[in-house]
């Protein structure tokens, strides 16, 4: 358990940000602390839809309740956020 | 005493070179300060700058350029323009003194470097001028804001910003301090005068005087313009050193040189000048769109010149163009959002009469850009401004120390281009800036980024609070809506309008 920093683009945000999650998280809650930091503040909420996180270079999509420390992630990776059917 | 015309003795004096006897001429001109680059004296020699002028010429003319600029602004003075003035005038002042007047005191060092070290007799002489030039820049442009600073302290930051770590100042010192303060002699002259001054500089000096004018602001006008035609000449001393660079086999050298100081020029003005061009300046007041002054004072410019030189257009070229479209939408959306980390207050100049001139500049605008401040506005409108302002850092560039931006909403295409380099993770806002890192690695791979520094832990605490205290932003400096929000009511009334 320990601090990881990683950079968030989250779908349809203007900018990528810099956002603290930890090694125990799940990709659910890395996406949830992302969100936190775009939806409703420069994206609009799309309840119908799941957050899903995604390599930012070679476009695998993350298992949900993977760990970041199992995701192989380099401290301060870009990660996609992307809203998906599920 | 028989006076000479100019043009009977100008060549032969400028031409006469230095014969060393106590040194070699190596250790006189050193090549990491004058970048000779091997190339003999002779060739140097027939370095021909297309501008000439004398001492005596160059201070009569500097005296009358400055009773003139200094009249107007006693005269103007009584008037308190600037407590009248639009406040999206005002902050475009103040962005514009924090960022332009210590780079031009520091530009002044840089002159000093050519006008000792060039190996073109030409060069050194322009560059005494130039030199001369900068220092003016520098004082006149401190002394202008000086006098609002009873009014303001944002004001102050004309002196302050480069002597902070703000992320603007950080971004606007790695620029210059890699194109004019760390650069041989030749590559001074080509990056910082062929390279910036003869397009960039135009645009941000004769772009805002139009703007100025047509916003009353006859002050501002006049002293940027004043400082504009002394710029028109020392831009000139980079292109006769890409002639003798490419005659001496040099092209690719030299057009490196002119490819990374154009793509950094360019995100700096992303940041600077495309906010102010497109929304701070009260709309009555804009002139043309960025895109339109950038088309006609750095492209179709560059194409020509670059053209004439035997040189070819940035590798980038396309890139360039169509970020054009897209880079300062959201540079300006970031600075506006994270407004507390900067020394001016930013305009959002997004209401719906403005959105509808973007859309018009921009077609698309109100599908991407727009959609983020749809979500801005609501929060604004429904009580919510603390959904409004940052609780993060945005990643920043490690080429251009700017965040990393792209097209949002239904155009989405944001995208980070990492480097692993000697282990460590960098991060660029495009394949250019990526590219620039790779060319020379060596003369990038230590700075620190904001977020380096952050992650470092040299920033304490680790909150925005903190953030702000590095960044030497105090209550009072940093900065908010330039309006105080009222351009919302455009938004109420629009909303009566439409329901009636």
């Amino acid at each position: 358990m320990a601090l990881f920093p990683i950079h968030s683009n989250f779908e349809r945000d203007f900018v990528i940000q810099l956002v603290p999650v930890d090694t125990d998280d799940t990709m659910d809650q890395v996406a949830e602390k992302c969100a936190y930091h775009s939806i409703n503040r420069r994206v609009k909420e799309q309840p119908s839809k799941t957050l899903r996180v995604r390599h930012h270079e070679n476009g695998t999509i993350f298992p949900r309740d993977m760990k970041v420390s199992e995701a192989g992630l380099r401290p301060t990776e870009t990660l996609d956020i992307l809203f998906m059917e599920n | 005493m028989a006076i000479l015309e100019r043009e009977e003795w100008y060549d032969l004096t400028r031409t006469t070179n230095w014969t060393t006897k106590f040194v070699t001429e190596e250790e006189f001109y050193p090549d990491e300060m004058s970048g000779h680059r091997g190339i003999p004296a002779e060739a140097w020699e027939t370095y021909d700058e297309p501008y000439k002028v004398t001492y005596p010429e160059y201070v009569a003319t500097q005296r009358e350029k400055d009773a003139g600029v200094y009249s107007v602004k006693a005269a103007l003075e009584r008037d308190a323009f600037v407590d009248r003035a639009d406040p999206g005038w005002v902050s475009t002042m103040i962005a514009h003194y924090g960022a332009i007047a210590l780079a031009e005191y520091a530009a002044s060092i840089a002159e000093a470097k050519m006008a000792r070290f060039a190996k073109a007799p030409g060069n050194r002489n322009m560059a005494v001028f130039g030199m001369m030039d900068e220092n003016r820049h520098g004082q006149i442009q401190l002394f202008y804001p000086h006098a609002n600073v009873k009014r303001n302290r944002q004001w102050d930051w004309a002196h302050k910003a480069y002597h902070t770590n703000e992320w603007a100042a950080i971004a606007a010192r790695s620029f210059f301090d890699d194109i004019m303060m760390t650069r041989d002699a030749v590559a001074t002259s080509i990056m910082l005068t062929f390279a910036f001054e003869t397009g960039f500089t135009n645009m941000q000096f004769l772009g805002l005087a139009a703007d100025a004018a047509e916003a009353g602001d006859h002050t501002f006008s006049n002293l940027i313009s004043s400082i504009q035609t002394d710029e028109s000449r020392h831009a000139q001393q980079g292109a006769p050193s890409l002639k003798i660079l490419i005659a001496n086999g040099k092209k690719e050298e030299a057009q490196n040189l002119i490819d990374t100081a154009i793509w950094r020029a360019w995100k700096l003005f992303t940041a600077l000048t495309g906010p102010i061009l497109d929304y701070y300046t009260p709309l009555e007041s804009r002139k043309e769109s960025f895109k339109e002054f950038m088309l006609e004072w750095i492209v179709a410019q560059f194409e020509r010149q670059l053209l004439d030189l035997g040189l070819d257009k940035p590798w980038y070229w396309d890139q360039f163009i169509s970020d054009l479209d897209e880079t300062h939408h959201g540079m300006h959306l970031g600075i506006w959002f994270w407004r507390p980390t900067v020394w001016w207050d930013p305009a959002a100049g997004v209401t719906p009469n403005e959105r509808e001139w973007l859309e018009e500049k921009y077609p698309g605008w109100n599908n991407t850009w727009g959609e983020c401040w749809d979500v801005i506005v609501d929060n604004l409108q429904n009580g919510k401004p603390e959904l409004t302002g940052p609780e993060t850092l945005p990643t920043i560039c490690n080429m251009c120390q700017l965040p990393i931006v792209g097209t949002p909403g239904q155009g989405w295409n944001v995208k980070d281009h990492q480097l692993e380099h000697n282990g460590r993770l960098y991060h660029f806002g495009s394949e250019v800036d990526m590219k620039i890192f790779q060319m020379d690695p060596e003369r990038y791979q230590n700075h620190m980024s904001f977020i380096d520094r952050f992650l470092a832990g040299e920033i304490q605490p680790m909150d925005l609070g903190g953030g702000l205290k590095y960044m030497g932003l105090s209550p009072g400096e940093m900065g908010d809506d330039a309006h105080g929000y009222s351009w919302l009511e455009a938004y109420s009334t629009k909303k009566s309008d439409d329901a009636a």
